[in-house]
Order: C-alpha cells, then structure tokens, then sequence
C-alpha cells in the first residue's frame, strides 16, 4: 500500500494527449480565412499573416454601420469579421474623429493547417483554435513553426547531430535528435528544406542565436517554409527518454506536424498500437544521473542529500544493475 | 460523545510543492501532529494519504485517539488554500508619467503585468497587445483630473480601450482616475460578459492604497493563498502583540505583508502586496533575472548556463534539489526577495518589524539557516527582529479561515508548532569600516558568553531553539540599532540558526568581481552552516 502510494509521488508524464487544441496567433490586421466550425484538411490555409502591418486612417462612406475587427475593403465596404475575403483592405480596428484607423499591410503570408481538424474558435486580431485529428505528444516548447513533414530518426536516444549529418536528400522532413543540437546545425537544417527538429534539450545560447537568424531571415522579406524546433524536455544535455523514442519509432516515415501552442508533435494514425511503459518505469529528470532510466524499487524515505537538503526519496534499479538512491523530485514516470 | 473533528488536515497547493499537515486536538488544544512537503505533482490527495499512513505507522495510538479513520484518510476535515495562477493585465495610459504608478500599483496586487503609453506605443501595437490571447484584462488609467500632457491623448485612448472592450467583450476592464469620466465612450456594459470597473486614480504612498486594495481583489478568489497569507499574518501580530513582517517566494509569485497589531494609538495595520513578477522561477528569465541570480551564486557560471539551469527550474522545479541545485535555489530566493522589496517601496516605511515570518515553497527544501542567512543578505536595514519560518506550510490554510474569532484562536493554539524558530537577526548600521567593532555578551540562562565583533563581519552566536537571552552590545563606536548609541541590550530569542549578529554594509555592496563575490558568498554560508553539512 504504502509502496504504491510513494510511487504516485513520482510526477507523471503523459506521453500522449488527446485532444489537441492548437492555437495560432493573429495581430490586429491578419485576415482569419476560415470561420468557427468549418473543417479543415492538412495544408488548407486558415489565415493570412501580414508580414509588415501598418496603420492607415480612412473615412467610410458606407452605409453598413462598421464595427472593430470588422474586414475593409477599397471596393466592397465594410462586413463582418472574418468572413469577407479581400485582397485590398484590412481590419478596422477603432474610430477617432469621425475617421477609422485601419490595420493593413502589402504583403501576406498565407497560414497553412498542419494538421486536419476543426476550427473551435475564432478571435479576429486574437487566434484561431483548431482541434487537431490525432494525438500530442507535449513538449516544453516549440520555436517558430506551425509545420508538417515526415518523421525521420536522425540519432539514437543519445546521439547528437552536426551540420555535416545532414544533406538534402533528407528535405521535408522532421529529424528526430536524441541529445542536443547546435544552432549552425538548426539553421543548415532549414536552408536543405527540413521541415522540423525534435531534440530532447536545447542549450539557451543554442536557443537565442538560432532565433536571431529566424528573425534575419523575417526582415528579408521572403516567405519562408515552415520549420519548426519542438523541445521536448529543457535546457540541459540529456539523452531523449526511451518511452518517446519507442513511439518516435514506430512513427517514422508518418507524416506528423509540429505546432507551437501548445508545444506539441501531433500525429494522426488511429490504426497504430502505441506501446505502453511499465508502469515502474521511471527516468532521472535532475541531478548526477540526469537522463537515465530504471525500475522503481520502492521508497527511501527523507534522504539527506548534498548540501544538508532533506528530500523525499525512492530507490530506483537502473539498466546497468545498480541501485541509485534518487530524490523523488528528480523522478519522472509515464502514462 | 461530541460530533467536533478531533483532527483536520492543511493543505497548502502551490504551483510547485503541495505542503500537507496534520493538526490534532490534545488536551484541549489544537497541535502539529506532522507534516511533508511534496512535488505538487503529487496532488493533494496523494500527499495526505501519504502522510498519515506515516504517522499511523509511527503512532498508531495517536491517530486511534484523534478519530483519524480509513487508511486513505478520505474523511479527515481538510482545510485548504491554493495558489491561483497570475493573470495578466495589460496597462495603458496617455503618457509614461501617468502609466508608471499604474504598473507599479498592479503589480504589487496580484498581477502579471505588459504596459503601453500613447507617448511611445502606436496604436497598432497597442491594440495587438490589448488583444493578446495571454491577455486576461485592461486597465485604462489617467490621473485626476487628467494633466496637460495627458487631455491631447487620452479621447483616442478612450477610442482603442473601447474598441477592444467590443470585441473581446469577456474581457475585465478597469477605467481608473481621470479614464473613468469616459464610461460613457464604452457603451452599455450591461451587455459585456466581462465586468467594466471604475477605480480611483493610482497613487504613491496611502493614497495608492484604494486602487491597489480594488485591484488585488480583482486579481483573483479571497480564497487565494497568498491573500490568506495577510490574514494569517494579521492574526499573529494581534495573538503575539509584535509587529509582523511576512515574506512569501513561491514558484510562481510571491508575498508580502506587514500587520502590526492594535494599540492604543491606532487600530491594527495590515498591508498587503502580491507580488507575481517576483516569482522564484520566471516563466522566461531575462538578462535582468539572469544577472540578479549570478550576482548571489556561489556556483561560477555564465548568463547563458544559468538561464539553462533557471529554465530548468522552471520546467521541473523540484528537481536537482542538492548540491549545486541548492546553491541555485538559495541565489533565486535571493534575487526574488529583492525584488518583492524593490516591487513595494513604501512598506519600507513600516518600520523594522519585531517578527520576520518566511513562508513559502522556496524554503522548504532548503537548510533552516540559509534561510536566515538569505533573509539577513536582502532585508537590509538596522534593527533586531526575530526570524521564524512556516516550516509546516500552516500559515495559508489557516488565514484561509473565513470567520476571524476561529483562525485567531487556531493560530494561537498553534502558534509555538507553526512558526520554527530560525533565531534573532541584529544588524546595526554605520560601523566604521576595516576595525574592531566591539563585543557582544549573551546572557543565558546558566551561562554568559563573550563574541568579538568586527565591522563587516557575520558573527553566528549559537543559541538553541526556545532558549531566550539578553545580548549586552559594546560597540567601540555609536551605531544606529533602533536608536544612536554604543551601548544596547537586547532580548534575543534562540534558533535553528541562532544569533545572528550581521556587521555588513546596510545597504550591501557586493565585489564586483565575481570570484571575489563568490568567495564572499561562500565565507557567509560556511558562517552560518552547522559544521555537519557539506
């Protein structure tokens, strides 16, 4: 009894999530192309993002009583929000003076679904939310996309990837990476035309410089194709947990896609068997065993550690034999 | 045969730890039966099933005469307090003299907080930020009545706030000061399902107070934790009769609250600030959180390796908890405690409090006499106060209490188990530097023992738990210690820790060098660390 109840101490981890509410973000000015309800399918575009939104000031003629968030165009007035499909316009946003203030801008970029779904809600200026076909596998978070591409084993669990392990023969897909990557590695990915990465850590450094390119390849004012970076774990090198590898495996060569709120890798294969962890299967998410894996043995009871901390503890028998004394905040389990 | 529990559970559920203890009746008064603090991953079922399955292991008897049936304790009286998550409230105002009071007041009162003035935001990017989806509510402000600089702005202010009210009409809106003469711009409220407030103009000082009262009560349930924290603080300065100074870090925000109990000048004081930004792990460090950490770690690192270890802290926060962990742990409280100071200026002018209470998930993983130490690093200011901690997470749920007579007589029942003695911390100020300062002679009971002092200096003077003294200063020179002089006699009261008599710079000026400071650093912990920890 008491056994089982210290094992629910241990935190869980849900390896997969169902459903998956993915939610994409408009600015005052973007154009929502799809309305609550509607159904989409993979690659259908639900928006249009201006790439460079500015302010203009207008005075309506019309005789429809404009409201915020409305549409507006030069040749068709003003309609409803998010339903009226214009080339030459933008969002009216307030009144002043008798004159709008428009949200506008020359160049769209159009916002394709990764995944197929059904669009939950619609917030003109705010969001679209789309509840995906299939099922999430959640990480911790996702930098750029929304993106879709077959998946494809790039390293084991452990293994890391450099620029030199990459070629074009591996364009459009999403490279799963055990350990870490380099944000050259991350940047030479998307220049061959890789759709995504999925890397257990992501060093802040590695984090900030390949955001920087991102935002030198926004200012130059060409579309860019989608990428993406789903972190599954953090910021530390560890190697990726063993029960994701075995689903990432079993889904390789599937198309999948990655969107960023929330950090999810989602995928649609209902006739798939997802393997199912022991449930004594537990990992080492902090510490000097960082990353390992083992079977939880049975609890330790308050531990002193380094430092003089008194922490509640489990003893976990880890793949080599041994037996490792763990805090239990340093645990993770899956479910 | 009475119907009354003989036992209730507390449960205090933070975003980080769920802390569970069990209280009991014995002999007529309410006791701390025992107590863990977990991953809140844990839930709080999990976690007082735990414990008491422990204490009938340890005691089965007790549990037996305290009525606590079923091995799952499913029908045990739970007194609870949770952590609400922050919500974000976006702030404008007309220019950034008058939006700078408004950011100040919200964030000390339970919010998160992203702010635009006319004066630098174009109304574009103002309304992208009013719209944000991580948007939960809008506070529209202006003084009153509004200034020169203002009146030019504040009607196409009016215009943008009113427009996002239309069209996110869930939103919480908050028309303060001279904003709220422009109601009328927003139509009929009635029809909004989010409610439109009218608040007064924000303010330094007691005349803040109003807005920053109204805005904590908008920010989340009374039955918020860290509001309970203020009516638990409350109530032990008036069961006490001192002057009480609670701090609070936890993952996601922190506390503070002074209460000083009524006398016959004045009635009872409680002021309280919310202070989310001051949160141990920020959901995004930036260079300023980052910087602040490294400026009190003993550990050498770079900006780019602490922000990992800060990020990691946040995705799993109990994890690597020892050896370096700590060191992380004890240089964030740092920096989150300073900034719950730098975030409510004006309850400095409260006075040194008689009694600091620590409270909070931060210190419950971490040894008793870094936490005095820590607190004795940031609340730099010359005075005595005796250091106590929450060591059993009490404080929340019982301040939770809603009917006033009931929390005060549990907390006074409870009073010696809830607060753990860290010891007594005295800091004078205006020693001159580089010399001898003086001594110190603690009277005990049975014993009297003479400390040198020197300026600059940390001097830990052992003195037990429940053990009180006189401590008799000498100082070579006249100080500032309460008032001017050289000589002080003082009642001290004993600890985890101790005396700790605290000789330092007030303010602290730390090396700017960083192995010098963490060489520093590092002297004050051993000072203050029972010989037996590594």
């Amino acid at each position: 009894m008491i056994e089982d109840t210290e094992l629910a101490m241990v935190p869980v981890r849900r390896l997969v999530e169902s459903p998956v509410d993915a939610v994409f973000t408009l600015a005052p000015g973007d154009r929502a192309l799809v309305e609550t309800g509607e159904s989409v399918v993979v690659g259908a575009p639900i928006a249009e993002r201006l790439r460079d939104p500015r302010l203009e000031e207008i005075a309506l003629t019309s005789t429809v009583e404009p409201v915020p968030g409305a549409r507006w165009s030069r040749d068709g007035g003003a309609g409803p929000a998010g339903v009226r499909h214009t080339e030459d316009g933008g969002e009216l946003l307030f009144t002043w003076r008798s004159r709008w203030r428009l949200a506008t801008g020359d160049v769209p970029d159009p916002l394709e679904a990764p995944v197929a779904g059904i669009v939950r809600d619609v917030q003109p200026g705010t969001s679209i939310t789309l509840r995906a076909t299939g099922q999430g596998i959640r990480g911790v978070v996702t930098l750029g996309g929304p993106t879709r591409g077959k998946l494809r084993m790039a390293t084991g669990a452990s293994g890391g990837l450099r620029p030199g392990g990459l070629d074009v023969g591996l364009a459009g897909t999403i490279l799963v990476v055990g350990t870490r990557i380099d944000a050259e590695t991350l940047t030479r990915a998307r220049a061959m035309g890789i759709r995504g990465i999925i890397v257990a850590g992501l060093a802040s450094k590695e984090r900030r410089d390949f955001l920087a390119s991102e935002a030198r390849q926004r200012a130059a004012l060409h579309r860019l194709p989608p990428y993406a970076v789903l972190i599954m774990d953090g910021a530390n090198r560890r190697p990726m947990a063993g029960p994701l590898m075995d689903i990432f495996e079993l889904l390789a060569g599937r198309e999948v896609a990655i969107v960023g709120d929330p950090p999810t890798l989602v995928f649609d294969a209902p006739e798939l068997t997802l393997p199912t962890p022991p449930a004594d299967l537990v990992r080492v998410r902090g510490g000097a065993l960082l990353g390992a894996e083992g079977r939880w043995l049975g609890p330790a009871g308050l531990r002193r550690f380094d430092g003089g901390v008194h922490l509640e503890a489990g003893r976990i028998r880890l793949g080599d034999g041994s037996v490792a004394t763990v805090a239990l905040g340093d645990l993770e389990r899956f479910a | 045969m009475t119907t009354e529990p003989r036992a209730f559970a507390t449960v205090d559920l933070g975003a980080a730890t769920v802390s569970v203890a069990l209280i009991g009746k014995l002999d007529r008064s309410w006791r701390l039966i025992g107590s863990c603090a977990l991953p809140s991953a844990a839930g709080a079922d999990g976690a007082v099933a735990s414990l008491v399955e422990r204490l009938r292991r340890a005691d089965p008897d007790l549990l037996d005469r305290l009525g606590v049936g079923g091995p799952d304790a499913g029908d045990l009286v739970r007194v609870e307090a949770r952590s609400a998550n922050a919500r974000t409230l976006a702030i404008v105002a007309a220019t950034e003299r008058s939006l700078a009071p408004l950011v100040a007041a919200a964030q000390r009162s339970g919010w998160l907080t992203v702010a635009a003035s006319a004066q630098t935001t174009d109304p574009l990017t103002m309304t992208r930020m009013l719209l944000d989806g991580a948007t939960d509510a809008i506070l529209a402000g202006a003084t009153d009545p509004p200034a020169a600089d203002e009146r030019s702005a504040l009607g196409e202010l009016a215009a943008l706030v009113a427009a996002v009210a239309t069209r996110r009409p869930d939103r919480l809106i908050v028309l303060a000061g001279g904003m709220a003469e422009r109601q009328s711009e927003f139509g009929d409220s009635t029809k909004r399902a989010g409610e439109t407030v009218l608040a007064p103009a924000a303010g330094t000082g007691p005349a803040g107070d109003p807005l920053r009262g109204l805005l904590l009560e908008l920010a989340g349930p009374s039955t918020d934790a860290r509001r309970a924290l203020g009516a638990a603080a409350a109530a032990i300065a008036d069961v006490t009769d001192r002057r009480v100074e609670l701090v609070e870090i936890g993952f996601d925000g922190a506390t503070r609250a002074i209460a000083h109990p009524a006398t016959a000048n004045g009635p009872a004081l409680l002021d309280l600030a919310v202070v989310p930004g001051a949160g141990l792990a920020p959901a995004d460090p930036d260079d300023d959180v980052v910087d602040r950490v490294l400026a009190w770690s003993t550990v050498a690192s770079d900006r780019h390796r602490l922000r990992d270890r800060l990020r990691e802290l946040r995705i799993a926060p109990w994890a690597d908890a020892s050896g370096d962990g700590l060191d992380l742990r004890v240089a964030a409280a740092h920096a989150s405690l300073a900034r719950i100071l730098e975030a409510t200026p004006d309850m400095g002018a409260h006075g040194v409090p008689d009694l600091v209470v620590a409270a909070g998930g931060v210190w419950s993983a971490m040894p008793p006499s870094l936490v005095a130490l820590t607190l004795a690093d940031v609340i730099r200011r010359p005075g005595a106060s005796q250091l106590v901690m929450d060591g059993a997470a009490l404080l929340a749920p019982l301040g939770g209490i809603p009917e006033a007579r009931e929390r005060r007589a549990v907390i006074a029942d409870l009073l010696d188990d809830l607060l753990v003695p860290l010891g007594t911390l005295v800091m004078p100020a205006g020693l001159r530097a580089g010399r001898p300062a003086g001594h110190v002679v603690v009277h005990a009971t049975a014993s009297a023992a003479s400390t040198d002092l020197g300026s600059g200096d940390l001097a830990l003077v052992p003195l037990d738990p429940g053990c009180g003294a006189i401590a008799d200063f000498h100082f070579r020179d006249a100080v500032r210690l309460g008032g001017r002089g050289r000589g002080f006699a003082l009642d001290v009261a004993g600890g985890l820790a101790g005396l700790l008599v605290d000789l330092r710079d007030v303010p602290m000026r730390l090396p700017d060098r960083a192995d010098t400071r963490r060489e520093l650093l590092r002297s004050w912990q051993a000072t203050v660390r029972p010989r037996s920890h590594p």
